[in-house]
């Protein structure tokens, strides 16, 4: 009970938030509201992609293939085969996951800095499919008008249309990708994948096939960014092929590396300061990136480890001087 | 029948041969030391048992059963434990972890199961944490449980490494140098569990340059020089082996 409560306050926050949003900043609650689904969703897209890097210590740069994989396939099938919400969110769920079980076997042969590079690859050629294959992706003219998601049926049938809506089902997507997150990092296999992060070869020897658990990371990683796409391209109804750039997984590794790699709490905290903040520091346009810039690098040199692990040795100083 | 059979192995690196056809048997209750100049093959030899390298001719058995060239994951669920010369530890996970996940594996395997924590894992977990606790406190370690294994110094890594090898209660250990670069106190610890094991009926293969270790604890001695079993037998025998002092010495 005693340590329940701290999570059952923050979850009921969580979910007043569209009413407090409203009381808070009247007048741009709506724009504080899409920050926030944004922020969800990258948070959501953060703890896929720490699986892979965090917890099986492979540094995958396709991430953003297989969000991209899923936001196609989801937009695709909505508008030009009028796919319900439903079925084309776990089309995006399975092709995305499929893409990774066939790329991830020939890629995890290559040694570390080669599986970079080789995923690396792979994120760069689905770009390119994305840009020049004109006829089924439309390429630089982009997929619009993704319709809003339906879900439920018959009498429970509901439209998410409203931007609170949106923002409960961003908040839903995150937290069963938490609840999964912990799943798979505590308990055994969090364990077997940890000892496959610090020795593989080690690894081997206490019975732990290493490929297993790296598969598995990385497969259900790529699923859920594959879900995670569909739910981001019914949002924003539109698809580019520049949202699979380079761009988003320099995102994802500041988000990672300055939160706290393979902490739930770490890249919770990196999702929430480095989406919402370069938003909120629109308010100096002109000093905006200078801004942000330094405070990266203020992240790097004074807390190295990532923001949690100082956390961390902060509350154990305090409790040990205390 | 023997528990582990070798026959004919060999192995070759860009030309050189490290192992050259070597026949070796250990029946079951074995304390068996290899020794043999640096560069002998001694290594290379283990790491073609446990299928860390694959191997390019000859078969190795184990318990009657075909292991030539199985992953090493595989080979460590039938019952082969191994520690490593450059002591290896998982060093982010807590010192307790570094036990549990060398059992976990021989265990079960079901995901889905350990996703959930299914009641039947969580009994097998808290039996785990029973025996890790019960070996740590022999090495001395038990003390240091919540600790990352890589704050551990040398020595109590190396003596963490053997107790982690221990927590599936494999038949056949091999040892590749647990002597080394550690104090005296910490050898004579070695030894001793070393020994105990064996009297529970353990069979042990040990690679050791400390000959006073070898000769003490050995039943059997076999000696490699350039991939080669050039002698084999009693401590007492092989110290008087003239081939043994050339191998060693020169002539």
């Amino acid at each position: 009970m005693g340590r329940a409560a701290p999570w059952l306050a923050a979850g009921a926050l969580l979910i007043a938030a569209p009413w407090l949003v409203a009381r808070l900043f009247p007048g741009v609650e709506r724009y504080v509201l899409h920050i926030m689904i944004f922020t969800a969703l990258a948070a959501a897209l953060a703890l896929s992609y720490d699986l892979v890097v965090g917890h099986v210590g492979s540094l995958s740069l396709a991430h953003p293939a297989f969000f991209g994989i899923g936001a196609y396939a989801a937009a695709l099938l909505a508008t030009e085969a009028r796919w319900p919400f439903p079925g084309g969110l776990a089309a995006a769920i399975a092709a995305a996951g499929l893409a990774a079980l066939l790329i991830g076997v020939p890629a995890f042969r290559l040694a570390e800095h080669s599986f970079a590079i080789g995923t690396l690859g792979f994120a760069l050629v689905t770009q390119i499919v994305a840009t020049n294959w004109v006829e089924f992706t439309r390429g630089p003219l982009c997929v619009t008008g993704v319709p809003r998601p339906v879900i439920g049926l018959g009498p429970l049938r509901l439209q998410i249309a409203t931007l609170p809506q949106y923002y409960w089902l961003a908040l839903s997507a995150l937290s069963l990708t938490a609840l999964l997150y912990r799943g798979l990092t505590t308990f055994r296999i969090g364990r077997a994948m940890s000892a496959v992060r610090d020795d593989a070869g080690l690894a081997a020897c206490a019975g732990i096939n290493p490929l297993k658990y790296r598969m598995l990371a990385f497969v259900v990683g790529a699923a859920v960014a594959g879900g995670l796409g569909a739910l981001y391209v019914h949002y924003v109804t539109v698809l580019c092929p520049e949202e699979l750039g380079i761009g988003l997984t320099v995102n994802l590794l500041v988000i990672l590396f300055l939160g706290g790699l393979a902490s739930l709490r770490g890249v919770l905290i990196g999702a929430v300061l480095f989406t919402a903040l370069p938003e909120v520091l629109r308010i100096a346009p002109t000093w905006r990136l200078v801004i942000y810039g330094t405070i990266l690098l203020a992240v790097v040199i004074w807390a190295p480890e990532g923001i949690d692990a100082s956390l961390r040795r902060a509350g154990r100083l305090r409790r040990a001087g205390g | 029948m023997a528990l582990l059979e070798i026959r004919g192995l060999s192995k070759r690196f860009l030309g050189i041969t490290a192992v050259d056809g070597i026949d070796l048997a250990l029946e079951p209750g074995e304390l068996v030391s290899l020794i043999g100049p640096n560069g002998s093959g001694k290594t290379t030899l283990f790491n073609c048992v446990t299928g860390q390298l694959p191997v390019d001719g000859g078969r190795v058995s184990f318990r009657g059963e075909d292991v030539t060239g199985a992953p090493p994951h595989r080979v460590a669920r039938l019952g082969i434990g191994r520690t490593f010369q450059l002591v290896s530890v998982f060093g982010r996970l807590s010192v307790l972890d570094n036990m549990l996940v060398f059992l976990q594996q021989h265990q079960e395997e079901a995901l889905f199961g350990r996703l959930v924590r299914a009641p039947r894992l969580r009994r097998l977990e808290a039996a785990a944490t029973d025996r890790a606790r019960t070996l740590l406190e022999l090495v001395g370690l038990a003390g240091h449980a919540a600790m990352p294994a890589g704050q551990l110094s040398y020595g109590q890594r190396k003596l963490l490494a053997f107790a982690a090898a221990l927590m599936p209660d494999p038949e056949l250990i091999l040892l590749d140098e647990p002597a080394a670069a550690v104090n005296p106190t910490v050898i004579r610890q070695m030894m001793d569990h070393i020994r105990l094991l064996n009297r529970r009926g353990k069979t042990i293969l040990l690679v050791e340059h400390n000959m006073e270790v070898v000769m003490d604890i050995s039943q059997r001695v076999v000696v490699l020089d350039h991939g080669q079993k050039i002698a084999e037998g009693p401590p007492a025998v092989i110290r008087r082996d003239p081939r043994v002092i050339e191998a060693y010495f020169g002539r």
